[in-house]
């Protein structure tokens, strides 16, 4: 597909050209920076390192109506499949490959109608990386600051412009509805972008070695390591609910007078009523065996379920955890002890 | 002054005792400014716990947050202290839970730290960026300086570092301790509470507006809960499903009802540590409520919570000259 051109003057007039599609961009809600609708003149800001909160809210929202009921009727009205077309502008690479991967879980035995729903009508446009933060590591596991894997169209920042190159159908659909903006693309302008990110791929300075962990990590089940790096975790979600790749959720009925509800919402792992069963036994009764758990699941059990670590690195739970538990930390003391 | 041999050697003592199960300090963190909290079990892991501007967390939430786990048969429960190193807002929140009787005195061995204030990492991220290979920064001449990656050190005003907390901080010093590392250090701190004043001197409608915006960026992760050295309840509300009090749902509602509950819950026990409003992933000024309370009881029932372990709890207490002209 052809690379194209679009000037940072005109990203306002190329949005606009969107009007059939919700657009989803990085914008301050509160203090948090996620994505959210765009409201009517504003421009899109495309210019941060990512956003705090993933955008995996866009197909995995954290609270989701499945169903609706009245109490005392027979009938329940199921709530999939009314999603408006959506375009997510300025997803980092990592987010997007991460939505690749959790493609694997909700399309496995069955299709989750509301993921896939939600999914399909996704046209995820990615920004690639210039300036990776302090403890990106997605070149570690299988990403890159440029990387194309889940999105429709990669735009890169050239100075006062940005290549835009489609890759997917929905992508040059896209590029089709704002041909007017467009330009070609010229072979200095593609060459500046790989230069770019080659660039932006050098930068990143937090680095594993995964070979052998997937195999090997059950295998140190019982050493001492989990209480080691567990002893200081809160038990609570920053590490798991900011994940992009994490997937887990809780269903629960909700009645508000005679009307009732069926939702979902994300769950954690590191919660301690997450495994509690209804003897009141929990089988996972300490934080040392949550944290066992959550990077087993992300480098083994993920890994030999679906071929790939369920890990972006994108940093995200080593910035924000509370007391400093650091996932490259903990996978290096995994390769010592391996 | 900090001594950090001081505080290795008495941390070497202390690990070595017969009645000390392991102790609680601060170490270098894995990037940058962070630290990490460190437990020491034995004599020869001491070398790695420090005391500087950037040790944050408050120690005191493992108290209560460690799993009370079934003894195996044939062995006897494991009765010995923890070792617990202290800040100033650290030693309040151990002394609010003695109050509570959250924890017994027989517990715990506190290890005092003079505190001259903690950095505020946003406010430091902003100043010198946020850096890969761990960095250290200390407390000199009432500046805050920072070790920078070249090897050279910046050195910038207290004032301009410092957490919000910390510059209006008016318990510096351990109000209870076993030991006491270093000299106590000067008041500075004086609190007007102008941050309460402002916000509340708007109309309800512009507070409400206030509280929505920032409530709906809440994803209900629970880390203010989790990280308050006062929210030790072994079956808190928001974890309750029968009856269901608050709905799992994260709308604007449910994560009002949460955090309002969450505030209510620390009316006279919240020690202002801030530690809420430190870990929060999407800075809700968490503190702003929490202040809000802290001020009422202050002024109503002339009652600070943390300061005396032989005190009652503020709800457990009553005088007859206690403020009522406020209940309808």
């Amino acid at each position: 597909m052809e690379s194209l051109k679009l000037s940072k003057e005109k990203l306002g007039d190329f949005v606009s050209k969107l009007t059939d599609k919700e657009l989803l961009v990085p914008q301050k809600e509160g203090e948090a920076l996620k994505f959210a609708p765009l409201a009517g003149e504003d421009m899109p800001e495309l210019d941060y390192e990512n956003t705090s909160v993933p955008p995996k809210n866009a197909v995995f929202p954290h609270t989701e109506t499945m169903l609706q009921f009245e109490l005392g009727k027979m009938d329940m009205q199921v709530a999939a499949g009314d999603e408006k077309e959506k375009v997510l502008l300025g997803v980092r690479p990592c987010d997007a490959r991460a939505m690749v991967i959790i493609d694997n879980l909700f399309t496995w035995d069955v299709d989750d109608p509301y993921y896939v729903d939600k999914r399909e009508k996704s046209t995820v446009v990615g920004l690639a990386c210039h300036e990776p933060c302090s403890n990106c590591f997605c070149t570690s596991v299988g990403g890159g600051p440029a990387s194309t894997e889940g999105l429709d169209v990669l735009l890169t920042d050239l100075g006062d412009s940005y290549l835009v190159q489609p890759l997917s159908e929905k992508g040059e659909v896209l590029c089709q509805a704002g041909a007017d903006v467009l330009e070609k693309a010229s072979d200095a302008d593609i060459q500046g972008a790989e230069k770019a990110h080659e660039e932006a791929a050098n930068k990143i300075s937090r680095h594993i070695d995964t070979a052998g962990i997937p195999e090997n990590l059950p295998s140190l089940w019982e050493h001492e390591l989990w209480e080691e790096v567990s002893r200081s975790c809160l038990g609570c979600g920053i590490c798991t609910f900011l994940c992009p790749p994490c997937h887990c959720f809780d269903m629960q009925d909700e009645v508000e007078g005679f009307e009732g509800r069926r939702c979902r919402t994300w769950d954690s792992c590191m919660f301690s009523e997450y495994t509690m069963h209804a003897s009141g036994h929990n089988p996972r009764h300490s934080r040392r065996e949550r944290t066992r758990n959550r990077i087993n699941h992300k480098y083994s059990y993920y890994v030999d379920k679906f071929d790939v670590i369920a890990c972006v690195g994108c940093g995200r739970c080593i910035n924000l955890c509370p007391v400093n538990i650091d996932i490259l930390d903990i996978l290096s003391k995994v390769r010592e002890a391996l | 002054m900090v001594d950090l041999d001081k505080l290795r050697t008495v941390a070497k003592e202390t690990v070595s005792r017969d009645d000390v199960k392991y102790l609680i300090g601060w170490s270098q963190g894995t990037f940058g400014y962070r630290v990490s909290p460190h437990f020491v079990k034995t004599p020869q892991e001491v070398d790695s716990l420090t005391f500087s501007p950037l040790c944050s967390n408050n120690l005191a939430t493992y108290l209560t947050l460690t799993e009370k786990l079934p003894v195996p048969r044939g062995e006897e429960p494991d009765t010995r202290k923890v070792a617990l190193m202290v800040k100033g807002c650290d030693s309040r929140a151990v002394v609010q839970q003695l109050i509570e009787q959250g924890i017994t005195r027989e517990q715990v061995y506190i290890i005092g730290c003079p505190c001259q204030g903690v950095v505020d990492l946003q406010k430091v991220d902003e100043k010198l960026g946020e850096g890969v290979e761990p960095a250290q920064a200390s407390w000199e001449n009432g500046q805050i300086s920072f070790q920078l990656p070249d090897g050279k050190t910046e050195a910038f005003p207290r004032e301009d570092v410092l957490a919000d907390k910390c510059i209006t901080c008016r318990y510096p010093n351990p109000v209870l301790s076993d030991i006491l590392l270093w000299d106590e250090v000067e008041v500075w701190g004086s609190d007007d509470y102008e941050d309460v004043k402002e916000l509340d001197s708007k109309s309800p409608e512009e507070k409400w507006a206030f509280w929505q915006d920032k409530f709906s960026s809440c994803i209900r992760c629970y880390s203010c809960r989790n990280v308050c050295p006062m929210c030790y309840c072994e079956d808190c509300i928001l974890d309750r499903l029968n009856p269901t009090w608050m709905f799992r749902s994260n709308n604007v509602v449910e994560n009002t009802a949460f955090q309002v509950a969450r505030a209510f819950h620390l009316a006279g026990r919240c020690i202002e540590c801030g530690e809420c409003e430190r870990v929060c992933p999407v800075d809700i000024p968490l503190m702003k409520i929490n202040r809000k309370l802290y001020k009422e009881v202050r002024e109503k029932y002339e009652f600070e919570p943390g300061l005396d372990p032989e005190s009652k709890p503020l709800q457990a207490s009553y005088r007859p000259d206690d403020e009522e002209d406020f209940i309808l």
